[in-house]
């Protein structure tokens, strides 16, 4: 499903990827771990399309087509996801009303029909229950006044919503009390098929325990310099990264 | 009169004018017609400039690259003051303006270097008959500077006080952080206040916000002043004085200098 | 500038006016020009009593000692007052009440337009008043109207059958010396609206005009007169388009509402005459002059969505009068290319226990220039005065101007005034996070300036939301590249 090869990236002169190798196929959960200021925040910008880093060097086909020279928008149409860590306010802007849009455009570029106005009613209501969100919610502006749980679980809707491929959470799990977390982990689970696939990105092990890895792997200094199943996370939360990145220390 | 007598005797040190090349002391102008000063790269400096008669008066002000300037500007008289203040980059400016009397003070800010800050606060008490005017206008020549100022006012009687704020951002100003704010108290119903925060703004990647209120004295913190045993006329200089004291109170290094002009607020708000 | 924010501006900039057609509709003019006989020539073409002629002549010796304002932030160019005609009218005048009559190019024009003037009328409920150039064409739903004693027809009609409430309202609230444009739209006004609502009737449907300009070198100079009687209550809608041309037409309008004791009045506009090319070649010049005047318990609001002409003067105001009256101003602007716009409004405290509210929005794309000026006034005797105004400014581009010039002027000790403003871009993030959703830049820039008008557009009745915000939309039309 996406396949990225030796991808450099850079923000301003800074490169902040080093050559990334990544391969994740329908069906499989990866976590992406690793230290503050490793790069996993930036791996998911970039594979998003966010135009503030610009990829140096590299390849990442998605569906067997060439990601990076895709907008932003065309990406997320084909099916690919990003859950925000800092999700952005839009004033004035209704959840309902950005929902509308965004469903449509989706389902306008998969060639389907738009839906009536009672269907995506009844969609929202579904949705809404998956993370516990009240419907009301929908008819506020776009993450305007929304606690960090509420954010958090506005995503997981949305993902929700919009069925992607691919999800990339990034740092879903932070700034969740532990109800909270349940509930949005929980809902990324019941997301799950064999026809999609899931990448995680997080600090903290306590999320996996929930949304269960098939890899997981440690992201440091702009690579990928370990990967392993689920154990691995477990070990890292108990050593630390130091057994991992000594080696790597300059 | 306290405040001169503090200026002459403590540790102020009268200045004419010209360029601060080193640090000193804080600096005191009394009743000046024409002042100029420079303030030189990387030096920091303060001045006191007291009105104490009616008269007219020219400050101009130069800040060099990276220097940084605390002034103080006080109005005891009838005076109509015209200052300037050009900023280089990376410069400092602090200024704080207190008007006791009718006065008009027109400040003209130039921010000319990227890193550029001005802060302002000022406070204006009108009784009687007094006129009040505090003009303030700050321009964002580049891009990268701040600026922020809150001017309060308390009138009454048949007393005017006005402010009239200006910020412009220039275009390709880009990065401006501005922020202007007017707070008025309006006591008796002859006393009048006119306040027109004005942005005139030509570059899109700005902040800049402004606010302006009139109001009156808070009647709930009144009562609750009084069921604790104070007299209303108390609890109403109480809440006016909390008003202004935060901007009277950043004045001056000095302390006794602050006391002293804290003294003359009260005085003067007492004739309220 | 990055590249994509290049992209989004040249979007916005590429917008097309779509009612910029002309209709080749006879027209009767006269001369161009301004003079005492030109006033007289359109008194008498009206058929106007002679107390309305002695105020057009008043009015036209008083503008002539007067000088076009120039305290407003816009740069106007010379306008030459004798170089318009100063009045046009449809050759065949419809004195019906059968659309069967209305010359067959008219009624197309109107149906591009989008008003209905036909049966669809009835089905949405409202009374429409359409004027093109000088003259109303057709007012819908009179016999509806009348059942209740409302009265709504054109200025013409009302000062021939209504002569006596007519004289004693017209001028009452904007007078003849107002201001250089109400002189002159005093001494030259063609019609307009007039619209009476009998006391503690509640008007059943929506009254709304539709202003057109259509013939070349005319200039546009309606009055509009609404009289609410005690207890009565009127939502009133108002629209304007007008051809693409090279040359500037102007245009200017009075409206006066009078609201008496204890009725309300809801003014909502959307303004969109011809706002130039993207050169900033043409366009309108809408200089207006609209107040209200509210008595006891009486409540005024003004909504406005402005998107058109190429410079716009204009300032909806509220005389709150009587005690515990309420005046309202809620205001889209929006200028993009070349347009310039100074708007906003007065609230002038006089009554007791009055309220008033403000909120302006103000979008500033291309190379247009956007100013709230504003101005809330609390009367010596006026007690326990609240007003809140927000004014926010939105930038679209590097090179345009958003400015805000409120006054607070207040002389009672009770009065609680608040103004607040910010000013704010759309952000990279929140374009990052519409697109990473699937929407085009292109309709995350229509979503996120809805939103941030969308305060005032609620305040619009329905079918005038949908249109204006299909209109901000618009504006901000064009290709993705």
């Amino acid at each position: 499903m996406l396949s990225v090869k030796n991808l450099h990236a850079r923000v301003a002169d800074k490169e902040i990827l080093k050559g990334i190798d990544l391969e994740v196929k329908a069906g499989e959960v990866h976590a992406i771990m690793g230290p503050n200021g490793s790069g996993k925040s930036t791996l998911a910008s970039v594979l998003a399309g966010n135009e503030k880093y610009t990829v140096t060097e590299g390849e990442v086909l998605f569906e067997g087509r060439n990601l990076l020279e895709l907008p932003v928008e065309e990406r997320a149409r084909m099916g690919l996801f990003l859950g925000f860590q800092y999700p952005v306010e839009i004033p004035g802007v209704t959840m309902a009303n950005f929902m509308k849009m965004a469903v449509g455009e989706i389902r306008k570029y998969r060639g389907e029909e738009p839906l009536t106005a009672a269907e995506f009613l009844r969609m929202m209501r579904e949705k809404c229950a998956i993370v516990e969100l009240d419907t009301r919610m929908t008819s506020r502006a776009v993450n305007e006044g929304f606690s960090g749980g509420e954010k958090k679980k506005n995503e997981i809707f949305q993902m929700a919503m919009l069925e992607p491929k691919l999800a990339i959470l990034d740092e879903t799990d932070s700034g969740l009390d532990i109800d909270a977390l349940r509930i949005v982990a929980t809902g990324v689970t019941k997301l799950r098929t064999p026809e999609n696939a899931t990448v995680v990105i997080t600090h903290y092990q306590r999320l996996l325990d929930y949304i269960v890895p098939d890899y997981v792997h440690v992201l440091y200094k702009g690579r990928i310099i370990y990967s392993g199943d689920k154990t691995l996370a477990l070990k890292l939360e108990k050593e630390g990264y130091d057994w991992l990145i000594n080696d790597y220390k300059e | 009169m306290e405040l001169l007598e503090l200026i002459r005797n403590g540790e102020f040190r009268h200045f004419g004018g010209g360029r601060i090349e080193s640090a000193c002391g804080p600096l005191a102008a009394v009743d000046p017609s024409k002042l100029k000063m420079t303030v030189a790269s990387g030096v920091s400096a303060s001045i006191v400039i007291l009105h104490t008669r009616a008269d007219e008066t020219v400050v101009d002000i130069e800040l060099e690259p990276g220097a940084s300037l605390v002034v103080d500007d006080l109005y005891l008289a009838e005076t109509f003051a015209e200052v300037r203040i050009r900023q280089a980059a990376d410069s400092r400016c602090r200024l704080t303006t207190v008007e006791l009397q009718s006065a008009n003070a027109d400040y003209d800010i130039d921010l000319d270097g990227a890193g550029a800050s001005f802060e302002a606060g000022g406070v204006f008490v009108g009784s009687d008959s007094d006129h009040c005017v505090v003009d303030l206008t700050t321009r964002h020549n580049v891009p990268d500077c701040t600026s922020s100022s809150m001017v309060k006012g308390v009138v009454s009687g048949k007393a005017t006080g006005e402010f009239r704020g200006h910020v412009y951002v220039a275009p390709d100003a880009q990065r401006t952080d501005a922020r202007q704010q007017s707070r008025n108290i309006e006591l008796g119903d002859n006393a009048h206040v006119i306040t027109k925060p004005q942005l005139e703004i030509y570059a899109d990647d700005v902040k800049c916000s402004h606010g302006a209120t009139v109001g009156q004295i808070d009647d709930d913190a009144v009562l609750y002043m009084r069921q604790r045993g104070l007299s209303e006329a108390e609890a109403r200089r109480l809440q006016i004085e909390g008003f202004v004291s935060d901007v009277v109170m950043r004045c001056s290094v000095d302390e006794s200098f602050r006391e002293a002009l804290n003294g003359c607020v009260k005085t003067k708000l007492e004739r309220l | 500038m990055d590249k994509k924010e290049a992209d989004i501006i040249g979007e916005i900039e590429s917008q097309e006016y779509k009612y910029g057609f002309t209709s080749d509709i006879e027209t009767e003019t006269i001369p161009r020009g301004l003079s005492e006989d030109v006033v007289r020539l359109i008194s008498r073409k009206k058929g106007e009593p002679d107390w309305l002629l002695e105020m057009r002549l008043k009015a036209y010796r008083h503008w002539l000692t007067m000088e076009m304002p120039t305290w407003a932030h816009l740069d106007i160019p010379e306008i030459d007052f004798q170089n318009i005609i100063y009045y046009a009218s449809p050759r065949k005048r419809p004195q019906v009440d059968s659309l069967d009559d209305i010359d067959p190019e008219l009624k197309r024009t109107f149906d591009k337009l989008g008003i209905p003037l036909e049966e669809q009328m009835a089905l949405s409920g409202v009374a429409v008043d359409a004027v093109m150039d000088s003259v109303s064409i057709k007012t819908t739903f009179k016999d509806v109207l009348a059942e209740k004693g409302i009265i709504f027809c054109s200025m013409s009609e009302a000062v021939r059958d209504y002569p006596d409430l007519v004289r004693k309202y017209l001028g009452s609230v904007v007078s003849y010396a107002d201001n250089f444009y109400a002189a002159l739209n005093t001494a030259v006004f063609s019609d307009g609206s007039f619209c009476y609502i009998p006391k503690g009737v509640r008007c059943p449907m929506e009254l709304s005009t539709y202003f057109r300009i259509n013939a070349a070198g005319t200039g546009q100079f309606e009055r509009t007169l609404i009289v609410a009687d005690e207890g009565a209550y009127v939502s009133y809608l108002e629209g304007c388009t007008a051809p693409r041309r090279d040359e500037n037409q102007l245009h200017a309008a009075v409206v006066e509402i009078v609201v008496l004791r204890d009725a309300e009045v809801k003014y909502s506009t959307v303004q969109n005459w011809y706002p130039g090319d993207k050169d900033g070649k043409g366009g309108i010049y809408n200089f207006v002059t609209k107040r209200g005047v509210c008595h006891e318990n009486a409540r005024l609001s003004w909504t406005q969505v402005e998107t058109g002409s190429a410079i716009t003067w204009k300032y909806p105001s509220c005389v709150l009068l009587g005690d515990n009256s309420v005046g309202e101003f809620y205001s889209v602007a929006m200028t993009n290319n070349f347009q310039q716009a100074d708007t906003g409004t007065k609230m002038i405290h006089i009554g007791s226990n009055t309220r008033s509210r403000i909120v302006s929005k103000g979008i500033s794309a291309g190379r247009s220039q956007n100013s709230y000026r504003g101005m809330v006034k609390v009367a010596r005797g006026a007690a326990n005065v609240r007003n809140y105004s927000q004014c926010d400014s939105l930038l679209i581009g590097d090179r345009c101007g958003a400015h805000t010039f409120p006054v607070i002027d207040s002389r009672n000790a009770s009065a609680v005034v608040e103004h607040e403003a910010t000013t704010s871009k759309i952000s990279e993030e929140q374009l990052f996070y519409c697109n990473q959703r699937g929407l085009s830049t292109e309709d995350a820039v229509g979503l996120i300036v809805n939103g941030y008008a969308r305060e005032v557009l609620n305040k619009l009745p329905m079918e005038f939301a949908v249109e204006a915000q299909k209109l901000l939309a618009l504006n901000l039309e064009g290709t993705v590249g």
